[in-house]
């Protein structure tokens, strides 16, 4: 399993090869890579439905526009990471009340550890500088 | 006042008004366009049909509200661009490697690149799609527009309409894409061909498993699917060549177009004359309407051809449509509207004689009959229409004129020789006929015993072509000896009836004879009996058709008379095979000897 920090690096990386940087564009690419961190997070205890996840990320100023959402939970689902069930809803449509599986329990511990690991790499780098 | 909708989201009813209903298809149509090739797609997009749903329902404080543009944009607000909604490949790493290559073969789509524009962009953005750099495509350009004398400038008007600008990230993606070369299309192909060929395996399967109904509607889906993607290969043959047709059509007319018009602008008199005729509708107005009349259903095809060709073509909208098919059908109609009254112009005839003595000083004295060719006919340089040119005298002025002049020589019913000139024409009355008829100028003169007469005619510039032609009749009294000479090597159209088949007047002395028949003299005898024995000749008369042709072995006789038909063939040098035909009082009878 690879991590997606270093995949952020990667991205960085390879933004530079190309002589393009945008600030824009690398805060982007920095929430888009912990987004699923988040998003596992936030459900980690709770079912929620999309609404709730998505309220809770913007409160926290992580996503800007909600449609980023939509294909990463499809995704974490599709990677087994996240169950869904469907609930009626008294206002609106039904919802789809999303759950973590034992596999996504796991894939979070693992992904605490790391960003531990990596806030403090990353605080002490940017203390030193 | 505006149209609503109602529509389906996440099995919610909402009422939304046209153009919100436009913009809210088109955000959801790019938003699947921006992770067509994730997987899970169609779930993504119900899910975001859901949340939209939400949002909507938030919105509207009853059911009976209806959502306008402004919640519309407020949701696409809310929930982003397409382009937010792509998941970044270079993230995701960890993706399986066929849904990364997946997502790299995006199809390339057509769009206007104005970072690297000149005009408009659509040079280099044609340039990104077929995958050269931009320079050969401008070359093209500039070459094809000074070619076409600037035909191609609506081409590239039309093109800078249809094709859609890449404002945004994932369209400016979109446009530099995957190049097309043989190997990506041998690849689309075979992809084509793997997928149906997979679908209509599991058909067999299912087909199997007893489930009589379902399988039957797989194998219909199938089907489709089969025949979509013929559909698509031959699609994109069919839209490349209604494109060349389209465009080459357009530009053609275009160019003529062009020409006609300007022709007119400069004023060339003699075209102006007779192309206005009754109608008078400028040159340039009549260039343009046919213009119209033809371009714009070329525009159409051309359209349909760039819609199949490119999937993300703008649409020109309907107003756009509508104002065209309008411009056309006004063009057609107007057209026609003075077609018929070119047609009716020319309806009725009207014509005038006039009649003159023959006056020789001495009855036995041979009429000479001379004629003479105009000698502005002959010169390429006039403009021509119909068969009438535009000549200018000494002074400048414009005249017409035409070779439709025909003689008849006939015998005259006293001893006097008369001379009579008919001038005919055409035009939207008898009268108005008649009088462009007098505007005929046809003189002949008479010298001694010699006439001398024009083969052509002129009528001043004004009177525009209206089928003026003259006939001169030349009534000769019986006895009378004639002869007649021709200046120059032009065709005349002579009349008469002679006794004998000759291939024309000229040169011989004729007498007119009691019977109406001008009758040689001097002619060669020999030529009389020559015609009487075995060699090739045709003969017309009284007396029947008498046909006889031999070559070289191959004999061809025919005798049509009062003893009936009989046709003999005979081929001696490919083995003397022989047809014989014989029909008359006695019945019919045919004799046919095949050696072979």
């Amino acid at each position: 399993m690879q991590t997606i920090i270093s995949n952020t690096a990667k991205k960085t990386r390879h933004k530079k090869q190309k002589e393009v940087m945008n600030v824009e564009n690398t805060k982007a690419q920095m929430r888009k890579g912990v987004l699923e961190y988040c998003i596992l997070s936030i459900l980690n205890g709770h079912d929620k439905y999309a609404s709730e996840i998505l309220s809770t990320l913007k409160d926290a100023k992580m996503l800007v526009v909600e449609g980023t959402i939509y294909p990463l939970l499809t995704r974490l689902k599709n990677a087994g990471l996240l169950n869904y069930r469907w609930e009626e809803s008294t206002s609106g449509p039904p919802r789809k009340y999303y759950t973590l599986t034992e596999t996504g329990k796991l894939f979070l511990k693992e992904l605490d550890t790391t960003w531990d690991e990596l806030r403090s790499a990353t605080n002490l780098v940017t203390k030193n500088k | 006042m505006n149209k609503t909708v109602n529509i389906n989201l996440a099995n919610i009813l909402f009422h939304i008004d046209e153009s919100a209903f436009n913009k809210m298809r088109l955000y959801l149509e790019s938003v699947k366009r921006s992770f067509a090739n994730t997987p899970g797609s169609d779930e993504i997009l119900a899910d975001i049909e859901a949340r939209i749903a939400e949002l909507f329902h938030e919105k509207l404080a009853n059911e009976r509200q209806v959502i306008t543009e402004k919640e519309v944009d407020e949701v696409i607000t809310i929930m982003g661009q397409p382009e937010d909604y792509m998941v970044d490949e270079d993230i995701f790493e960890d993706e399986p490697k066929s849904t990364r290559t997946e997502d790299r073969r995006r199809a390339k789509k057509l769009y206007r690149d104005t970072e690297m524009k000149y005009v408009a962009g659509v040079s280099s953005g044609l340039a990104h799609y077929i995958g050269i750099s931009p320079l050969w495509v401008r070359i093209l350009w500039i070459i094809l527009t000074l070619g076409s004398g600037g035909g191609f400038i609506l081409l590239y008007g039309l093109l800078w309409i249809l094709i859609p600008e890449a404002a945004t990230t994932s369209q400016k993606l979109d446009m530099r894409g995957e190049d097309i070369n043989i190997s990506n299309i041998e690849r689309t192909v075979k992809e084509g061909f793997d997928d149906v060929a997979e679908k209509i395996k599991s058909v067999d399967y299912e087909g199997v498993g007893n489930k009589v109904k379902n399988g039957g509607k797989t194998f219909f889906d199938t089907l489709g699917d089969i025949i979509m993607f013929f559909f698509k290969v031959f699609g994109k043959f069919i839209g490349i060549i209604l494109v060349i047709v389209g465009a080459t059509a357009i530009i053609g007319m275009f160019v003529g177009m062009l020409t006609v018009g300007t022709l007119d602008w400069i004023h060339l008199p003699g075209l102006n004359g007779m192309m206005n005729n009754i109608t008078e509708a400028p040159v340039w107005l009549l260039s343009l309407l046919f213009f119209f009349a033809f371009g714009i259903p070329f525009f159409f095809l051309l359209y349909l051809g760039l819609k199949i060709l490119v999937n993300n073509l703008k649409s020109i909208g309907n107003i756009a449509k509508f104002s065209l098919l309008g411009l056309w059908l006004i063009s057609i109609i107007t057209l026609i509207i003075l077609g018929v009254r070119e047609v009716a112009s020319h309806a009725f005839s009207g014509s005038v004689t006039t009649e003159n003595p023959l006056q020789m000083e001495k009855l036995n004295d041979t009429l000479n009959i001379q004629l003479v060719a105009s000698e502005f006919y002959e010169d390429n340089n006039n403009m021509r229409m119909n068969n009438m040119v535009v000549v200018y005298d000494d002074d400048g002025t414009p005249t017409l004129q035409s070779e439709d002049v025909r003689f008849n020589i006939k015998k005259s019913n006293d001893t006097l020789g008369r001379i009579s000139i008919r001038k005919e024409a055409n035009g939207s009355s008898h009268e108005q006929a008649r009088s462009t008829a007098e505007k005929i100028s046809y003189e002949y003169s008479q010298s001694g015993s010699t006439l001398n007469f024009n083969n052509f005619l002129t009528t001043a510039d004004k009177s525009t072509f209206n089928e003026q032609e003259v006939r001169v009749n030349i009534y000769l009294p019986v006895g009378q000896l004639m002869k007649y000479t021709a200046t120059n090597r032009r065709d005349w159209t002579v009349r008469a009836e002679t006794d004998r088949a000759t291939r024309g007047l000229d040169g011989y002395l004729w007498k007119m004879g009691e019977d109406g028949v001008l009758r040689c003299q001097e002619c060669p005898e020999e030529e009389l009996d020559e015609e009487d024995d075995d060699t090739n000749h045709i003969r017309i008369n009284e007396e029947g058709i008498d046909i006889d042709i031999q070559d070289e072995g191959e004999s061809f006789k025919m005798k049509i008379g009062e003893d009936g038909i009989d046709i003999k063939a005979n081929d001696e040098k490919n083995g003397g095979d022989n047809v014989d035909i014989k029909i008359n009082e006695s019945g019919v009878k045919v004799k046919t000897n095949d050696s072979l």
